[in-house]
């Protein structure tokens, strides 16, 4: 049945949010009828090309999808699913991007505040929104047929979403990122009376001792559930309350040390005193100034994880409840 | 060879106009009793009526939401279905359908 469910999936993806649960459940029914009664008829199990075959004969998920939207006038139904996602993501990617510049200018120099004209970004929108609308109103007059423009075939569509499935690239990612910055941060920032930083001379706190073990006993916590991912790619709920509170942990040590005027003196060569305590002040004042937007982060982050753990513990609650009621 | 391809679009689309109308007359009469979609489509096409699920339950959401039918989730044979029926309303509304469908049938096989 997993071409059944992969077929059933792509629809859905197209359909109104507020009907898909129902529209999927009846038409899974159908057509679980005619596969058995199929079955039936022939005394054995389905082979994938008489599943296939059937499948075709309903339809391209979109086709299918379509006829359960109303009907649009510039862009008719058979298109409009696809207008509003190419819309969608053209207008992330004009958003997203123009948004972490000017977050990146405030964190830079909160004296820039402004600089990047927000309201340019509306003129944009409006011009994305346009030509996209545009394209595909001619693409609707001139009466292109979705279904031939590709040869579909239920075989070619993509596997069943498992979101609690870590891909191994992820896994292999995380882990050299990880290693190549323990190997970085021990050789750079051992604790010592005064680090040389690619020549320049740098003296911390004290109390750098403190965050120092702490990112590095973290980092090397999270190279063990990296891992541990690698090997075991599904979340549990187990490992996801660790991502959690390593997470969290990391969070506040790092969100501390912003706060903690940690740097005491900075030596360059050929730089003045003077103006080496003028750029000591301005890391600790910037420092101090990213303090919220690294709250603001974490926050983000926190609720990922937290919605990790929740989404974990609510399937295992409602398989508990199937087992319960079976 | 684009003209005969123009003449069989402009035919399906007459062609599926036409069985519009007479397919939601054609489910309203089968739901006088209560069935699932599935055995609705099989009871139609026993009286020589096809209709593929795309079409049908589409239809039939459609014509609930008209008020003609009305839907209950069930579970039958180990799986969930939802069974349709005539609403009060539905009932009215296929007697008057199935008056018109028999004056225009007469109407058309006249002129026919």
């Amino acid at each position: 049945m997993d071409l059944l469910d992969r077929y059933l999936q792509a629809i859905e993806f197209w359909l109104p949010k507020r009907q898909r649960q129902d529209i999927i459940a009846e038409l899974s029914e159908d057509l679980r009828s005619q596969i058995e009664e199929k079955e039936t008829e022939l005394g054995r199990k389905l082979e994938d090309a008489e599943v296939e075959a059937i499948l075709k004969r309903c339809g391209s998920p979109l086709t299918v999808a379509s006829r359960y939207r109303p009907q649009q006038y510039l862009i008719g139904p058979t298109l409009f699913p696809l207008y509003r996602f190419v819309l969608t993501v053209l207008l992330i990617g004009c958003v997203v991007p123009r948004f972490l510049i000017w977050l990146g200018f405030l964190l830079v120099d909160p004296a820039h505040r402004g600089y990047l004209h927000m309201e340019n970004m509306w003129v944009t929108i409006l011009y994305f929104a346009f030509f996209t609308t545009l394209a595909f109103a001619i693409v609707e007059r001139s009466g292109v047929k979705l279904d031939d423009l590709g040869h579909w075939s239920p075989r070619k569509l993509p596997p069943l979403r498992n979101p609690n499935r870590i891909p191994r690239c992820n896994s292999l990612f995380e882990i050299g990122a990880i290693a190549v910055f323990n190997v970085w941060f021990v050789s750079m920032f051992w604790p010592r009376p005064v680090i040389d930083l690619y020549g320049a001379q740098i003296t911390l706190a004290p109390v750098w001792q403190i965050f120092f073990w702490s990112f590095l006993l973290l980092a090397t916590f999270n190279l063990a559930l990296s891992g541990t991912n690698l090997f075991r790619p599904h979340w549990t709920r187990l490992r996801a309350s660790l991502r959690l509170v390593a997470d969290g942990l990391g969070a506040g040590v790092f969100c501390w040390l912003l706060r903690t005027q940690v740097l005491v003196r900075i030596t360059v060569p050929d730089l003045e005193p003077a103006k080496a305590t003028v750029l000591t002040n301005l890391i600790n004042t910037w420092m101090a100034n990213a303090f919220w937007y690294a709250i603001a982060i974490s926050v983000m982050i926190l609720a990922f994880d937290v919605y990790r753990v929740v989404r974990l513990n609510t399937a295992s609650r409602s398989t508990l409840s199937r087992l319960a009621h079976a | 060879m684009s003209q005969s391809n123009g003449n069989h679009d402009l035919f399906e689309n007459l062609r599926l106009e036409l069985r519009r109308g007479c397919l939601s007359l054609a489910v309203l009469s089968q739901l006088r009793t209560e069935r699932y979609g599935y055995t609705l489509r099989k009871a139609l096409a026993e009286q020589g009526i096809e209709i593929d699920e795309g079409t049908l339950y589409p239809l039939l959401r459609r014509l609930e939401s008209q008020g003609l039918l009305t839907s209950v989730w069930r579970e039958e044979e180990k799986r969930n279905k939802r069974f349709y029926r005539l609403s009060p309303e539905g009932k009215v509304i296929l007697k008057q359908l199935v008056v018109e469908w028999q004056s225009i049938n007469a109407s058309l096989n006249g002129i026919l």
